[in-house]
């Protein structure tokens, strides 16, 4: 006896039904391919353009996706990095990844919740506003006052 | 034949954001079934911890670095005028731990996303084991720093 799970948007979709796996009656290929093309299309519309540059925009979400993972985890390896060997390399490098985590993190918070062309532009244009000037605050404190490393050291002695 | 639907309907989990939640059930759904709220779940709860320590840390990186270069005086002048205030031995370790904590859960769940995001642990059993995991090594951790020193 196969399981057939059937994803059905009834309310949603106007009680279009859409077969995950089936594996008995022959209908449900067809549905299928149809709702594939209808998918992909649909895909190529919220990229807004035609498959070629469809290609280039999710080759560039999947090198942010990866430069994300990269940046964390180079900000794990900081920590230890910034206990043991502390100085101006690990400061300003924890400055530079701090700054660029937060800043991909806030920016996938923004991706979620902003919706509306307008708003999401001056949205991620104050983003980019505030993680310069963090960025530029974390260096300055680097370089003029006694950096990253050692005021973490500071304010857990008090 | 045994099927199982899913309908999604939409219930509002956040009085401001409306959501789209799925319901499942063995028999067909009608979309009477609305204003349905999602049950909380461990998961659910960790994953908006994660968003909101994340914002929270990012927001106080963000205060520093302004306030480093708005603040006339230098980071050790500061340090010592909260020094001066004698606050108290427990409100500065409940202090301590608000920093700790949220960077401490931040960072432990990050680790777990990554473990996700290699392929690793997505089983349901593996989600909550991992996540009950990282909660307590989260506040021991938090505590352990706290107490250090």
């Amino acid at each position: 006896m196969a399981a057939i799970v059937r994803i059905s948007s009834v309310c949603h979709r106007g009680g279009k039904l859409l077969f995950y796996r089936s594996s008995l009656l022959a209908r449900p290929l067809v549905t299928q391919q149809k709702d594939q093309d209808r998918s992909y299309l649909l895909t190529a519309r919220i990229h807004g353009s035609s498959s070629l540059r469809a290609g280039s925009v999710s080759k560039a979400a999947s090198l942010h996706w990866t430069g994300e993972r990269v940046v964390s985890v180079l900000l794990l390896a900081l920590g230890p990095a910034a206990y043991y060997f502390p100085g101006p390399a690990v400061d300003y490098s924890l400055a530079a990844a701090l700054t660029l985590h937060g800043h991909w993190g806030i920016g996938q918070v923004l991706t979620d919740y902003v919706h509306g062309e307008p708003k999401i532009k001056m949205a991620n244009a104050g983003l980019f506003l505030l993680s310069t000037v963090t960025f530029a605050g974390l260096c300055y404190f680097n370089y003029n006052d006694v950096g990253i490393c050692k005021a973490v050291a500071l304010l857990w002695s008090k | 034949m045994l099927c199982l639907y899913t309908v999604h309907v939409p219930c509002r989990v956040l009085s401001w954001y409306p959501v789209s939640c799925r319901v499942l059930s063995w028999y067909p759904v009608s979309c009477r079934v609305l204003s349905w709220y999602p049950v909380w779940s461990v998961p659910m709860m960790m994953s908006i911890t994660h968003r909101g320590t994340g914002v929270g840390l990012s927001g106080g990186i963000s205060a520093f670095a302004l306030l480093a270069l708005v603040l006339p005086d230098s980071y050790p002048y500061y340090l010592d005028l909260i020094h001066s205030l004698s606050i108290g031995p427990a409100l500065l370790g409940l202090a301590k731990f608000g920093i700790a904590f949220p960077l401490s859960y931040h960072t432990l769940n990050g680790i777990r996303h990554l473990f996700w995001d290699s392929g690793k642990g997505f089983t349901l059993p593996e989600v909550y084991r991992s996540g009950y995991v990282v909660i307590a090594l989260s506040i021991l951790t938090s505590i352990a720093a706290i107490a250090y020193m």
